[in-house]
C-alpha cells in the first residue's frame, strides 16, 4: 500500500509542475488559435533567469519567479507587436503562426545558446533535493513548493478570468472572437494581453523547471510533445482541462513507469495524445469540432 | 655569435614555413557536430577542442606547410543530417580529411558513409562494439575501448581496490536507452552483441562482469533515450531494491545530475555509485556534495602526464589544459580533451603519409605499434583490426572534496589517489 501512495504522491508531485507550464501553451491557443510551438523555449528562458538570479545573488527561483514572468511577458508584448499582430490579418494564419512560432522555438534556442552557451543547468537550493518522510512515504520537497506555487497561479488567474472585467473579455475572445469583436471588445488588446500572460506564465513555469529538471538551450523539444499531449487532452484553450490533464497523465505515467518500465512512462504521454485524437478530438472539456 | 646565428636562421625558417602556409591553399578538414539537439552540450566542447587544436597546429606552421581550415556543420544531433554533412565535405566542399562526431548514435551510420568515400574515420566518440565489427578498413577509435569492455574497469577496482569483506554483493544496474550505455550494460550483464544489419552474433559476452566479481543483479531498468522525466520514481524503484551498488548508465552528464538529485532526494543509501557519464564540471555544479565517492570512467584526466606532439613539437597533456584555460577560462573536461586527441591523430597521420591521401593515412595509422604509437594528449594509441585501441585501458575516476581524482588502474602513471569507500548515501 505504502509502495501504491508512494507512486500516486510522484505522480502528482509532477503533475503540478506539468500544469503550469501548459497552461500558458492552452490559454494563448485558447484565445489566439496559435499553437505556440516556442511556448517550452520560453520556459527555458525564464530558467535561465532563475538560475542566474540564484548563483549570481542567491535569490531563491521562487522569489525569482515574479521577476521571470514579468520580463518574459514583457518580451510576449514585443512579439506581439512586432510578429504576430502583422499575421493576424493573413489569410493562412493558423499555417503561417506554426511555421513562425517554429521558427521562433529556434531563433530562442539559438539565442539562449548564445548568451548562456549550452551548458547544462540546474538550481540547486536546499529544499530542491530534499523530502519530508512520513513513515515510508515521502514526499519531495522541491516537487511540492513547485507544484503549490504552481497551483496558487493557475488558480490565481482562473479567478482573474472569471471575475474580472478583463477576464470576461478574455474568455468571450476565447469562446467566439468575432462576437466578442461585435460587442466592442478589443480583441487586439486582449489577444496582446493573453499572449504576453502565456509567455509570462512559461518564464514562471522556468523558474520552477529550474530546481526541478536540469536544462539547457535544446531541452525545449523534449517537452513540446509532453505539453501539447496535456494541452490536447485538456481541450484545446481550456486551461482548467491542461491541469486536470497534467495530473492525469503524470500519475498514469507514474504508475505506469513503476508497474511496466520506465520505458514505458515518457510514452504514456504520447500515447494518450494518439487516442484522445482519435477517441475524442475536443479533449476533456474543449468543443466538439463542427463538421465543414 | 654562433648561437645568434643559429637562431636567426631558425626564425627566419619558421618565418618563411608560416609565410608558405598562409600563401598555400587551406587544408579543409570536416567536422559534423551535434551544436544543437540533445547532445549540444558535448557537441560544443568537441568544437572547441578541434578548434584549440587546429589553431595551435597553423600556430607552429600549419601541416606540410599549409594552414588547415576547420569546416564544422551543426547537423542537430541528427543522424541523417550528419550523413548528409559528411557526403556534402567530402562531394561538394572538397575537404582532405574529416573528424568524427559525437556519440555512437550519430557515429554509426556516419561509419558507412566514410568508408564508402575511402576516408579515414577517427572516432572521438562512438563506443559500440558494433561500429567496429562492420569491416570498416580505415575507421580508429580515440578512446580506451569499445563500450562493451568498460566494465572491465569497474570490476578491476572491485576486486584490486575493495577489501574483500567489503565488496559490493548485489546492484541496480539502470541505463539510458542509448548505443553507448547499451554497449556498456552488455559487458556488465553478459549479453549477446548483436549485428543491427543481418542479425548475427558479434560478440557473447557472457556471464559478464557482474557476475564474474560475484555480484547479484536485484534491479535492472532502462529510461527512454529522449523525454524522460520521471527520476523520482526511478531513484525510489532502485532504493527499494535496496543495492550495495547502483550503476547508473547515463548517457550525459545532465542525466547524471538528474539521477544523482533523485538519489539524494529518495536517500538511497548505496555503498559504491559508478557512472558513465559524469566527469564535466556540470556535474559537480548539479550535484555538489551528493557526487562524493561517484566512480566515473573516463578516457582523459587532466593531471595525466602524457607526452604528445602537437605541430612537430613536443606537448603534454598539461599543456593541453594550460592552452585550453587560457582560451575558454575553464579547466577542459574529456568532452574537449578527446577531440584534440582526435585532431593530434589525423596531424600524424598525415605528416606519416606525407600527404592527405586517405588510403595512405589510414596505413599508417594501421602501421602503429606499443613502441611506434600515435602519441597525443589521451595517451599512447595503436589500434587492433577492428580499429580499436589495443591494451589501453579506461581510467577510473572518483569525486573526492570537490575534484575527480584518478583512482584506477593504478600502474598507469603515477599520482594515483586512494579509493574511497564506502560512500554511504548521498
Amino acid at each position: 500500500m505504502a509502495d501504491f501512495i508512494q507512486t500516486l504522491i510522484l505522480g502528482l508531485a509532477l503533475g503540478g509542475v506539468l500544469a503550469l507550464m501548459g497552461a500558458g501553451l492552452s490559454l494563448v491557443f485558447g484565445v489566439m488559435r496559435i499553437v505556440n510551438l516556442a511556448h517550452p523555449s520560453f520556459i527555458i528562458a525564464g530558467a535561465y533567469l532563475a538560475y542566474w538570479g540564484f548563483r549570481l545573488w542567491g535569490i531563491d527561483p521562487l522569489v525569482m519567479l515574479p521577476v521571470a514572468a514579468v520580463i518574459l511577458a514583457a518580451i510576449g508584448v514585443l512579439l506581439y507587436r512586432f510578429v504576430f499582430e502583422r499575421e493576424a490579418r493573413s489569410a493562412k494564419y493558423s499555417e503561417m503562426t506554426v511555421l513562425l512560432t517554429f521558427a521562433l522555438a529556434m531563433v530562442v534556442e539559438g539565442a539562449l545558446g548564445g548568451m548562456f552557451t549550452n551548458t547544462q543547468r540546474v538550481t540547486s537550493p536546499s529544499y530542491a533535493t530534499d523530502a519530508i518522510f512520513i513513515g515510508d512515504v515521502f514526499i519531495p520537497t522541491g516537487q511540492l513548493y513547485a507544484g503549490l506555487a504552481s497551483l496558487a497561479i493557475i488558480g490565481g488567474l482562473a479567478l482573474f478570468l472569471k471575475y474580472s472585467r478583463f477576464g470576461y473579455a478574455i474568455r468571450a475572445t476565447t469562446q467566439n472572437r468575432e462576437a466578442a469583436e461585435l460587442l466592442g471588445v478589443n480583441v487586439n488588446l486582449v489577444s496582446m494581453a493573453s499572449f504576453a500572460i502565456g509567455i509570462g506564465l512559461a518564464g514562471a513555469a522556468g523558474a520552477l523547471v529550474s530546481f526541478v529538471f536540469s536544462f539547457f538551450p535544446a531541452k525545449h523539444w523534449e517537452w513540446i510533445a509532453v505539453l501539447m499531449s496535456l494541452v490536447v487532452l485538456g481541450g484545446m484553450g481550456s486551461i482548467l482541462g491542461t491541469v486536470l490533464a497534467a495530473f492525469m497523465l503524470s500519475v498514469v505515467a507514474a504508475f505506469v513507469g513503476d508497474y511496466i518500465g520506465s520505458t514505458w512512462s515518457t510514452l504514456t504521454f504520447f500515447l494518450a495524445l494518439f487516442l484522445i485524437l482519435l477517441l475524442r478530438p475536443q479533449g476533456l472539456f474543449g468543443e466538439k469540432p463542427e463538421l465543414a | 655569435m654562433k648561437h645568434l646565428t643559429a637562431l636567426c636562421g631558425a626564425t627566419a625558417l619558421l618565418l618563411a614555413g608560416t609565410a608558405y602556409a598562409q600563401d598555400a591553399a587551406p587544408l579543409k578538414i570536416g567536422a559534423s557536430l551535434p551544436l544543437t539537439g540533445n547532445f549540444s552540450i558535448a557537441g560544443a566542447k568537441h568544437r572547441a577542442g578541434y578548434e584549440l587544436c587546429i589553431d595551435m597546429i597553423n600556430e607552429r606552421g600549419g601541416i606540410l606547410g599549409r594552414n588547415v581550415e576547420l569546416v564544422v556543420s551543426d547537423n542537430r544531433s541528427d543522424p541523417a543530417t550528419a550523413i548528409n554533412q559528411y557526403e556534402r565535405f567530402i562531394n561538394v566542399d572538397g575537404v582532405e580529411a574529416v573528424y568524427g562526431t559525437f556519440s555512437s548514435r550519430l557515429s554509426f551510420p556516419v561509419a558507412n558513409i566514410l568508408a564508402k568515400n575511402n576516408m579515414v574515420h577517427p572516432l572521438p566518440a562512438g563506443g559500440a562494439l558494433r561500429i567496429y565489427t562492420q569491416g570498416h578498413k580505415n575507421i580508429f577509435y580515440f578512446q580506451p575501448n569499445a563500450a562493451e569492455y568498460v566494465g572491465a574497469s569497474l570490476a578491476g577496482v572491485i576486486r584490486d581496490l575493495v577489501p574483500e569483506g567489503e565488496r559490493p554483493k548485489t546492484a541496480a544496474v539502470i541505463s539510458a536507452d542509448d548505443f553507448f550505455a547499451n554497449g556498456v550494460w552488455a559487458g556488465l550483464l553478459g549479453e549477446k552483441v548483436m549485428d543491427p544489419a543481418d542479425g548475427s552474433e558479434v560478440a557473447d559476452l557472457a556471464p559478464g562482469y557482474l557476475a564474474d566479481s560475484g555480484i547479484e543483479v536485484v534491479f535492472s531498468e532502462r529510461w527512454p533515450e529522449e523525454g524522460f522525466n520521471d527520476w523520482l520514481n526511478l531513484a525510489n524503484q532502485v532504493k527499494r531494491a535496496n543495492p550495495d551498488l547502483i550503476i547508473g548508465l547515463t548517457a550525459s552528464a545532465e542525466e547524471a545530475v538528474q539521477l544523482t538529485r533523485a538519489l539524494k532526494t529518495v536517500r538511497a543509501t548505496p555503498k559504491m555509485v559508478y557512472f558513465s557519464q559524469g566527469t564535466q564540471a556540470e556535474f559537480l555544479e548539479g550535484t555538489g556534495a551528493s557526487a562524493e565517492g561517484v566512480l566515473v570512467h573516463t578516457s582523459w584526466h587532466k593531471d595525466a602526464p602524457f607526452e604528445a606532439v602537437l605541430g612537430g613539437q613536443p606537448f603534454s597533456n598539461l599543456d593541453f589544459v594550460a592552452a585550453y584555460q587560457e582560451r575558454f577560462g575553464e579547466v577542459p573536461d574529456e568532452d574537449a580533451a578527446i577531440p584534440f586527441a582526435v585532431c593530434q591523430g589525423i596531424e600524424q597521420a598525415i605528416l606519416g603519409a606525407g600527404s592527405t591521401d586517405n588510403a595512405a593515412m589510414g596505413e599508417w595509422l594501421s602501421a602503429r605499434t606499443r613502441e611506434e604509437p600515435v602519441r597525443t594528449i589521451l595517451g599512447r594509441f595503436n589500434w587492433d583490426d577492428r580499429g580499436l585501441p589495443a591494451d589501453k585501458p579506461f581510467l577510473m575516476t572518483q569525486w573526492n572534496d570537490g575534484e575527480l581524482q584518478f583512482v584506477y588502474p593504478t600502474d598507469e602513471f603515477v599520482g594515483v589517489d586512494k579509493l574511497s569507500h564506502p560512500k554511504n548515501g548521498f
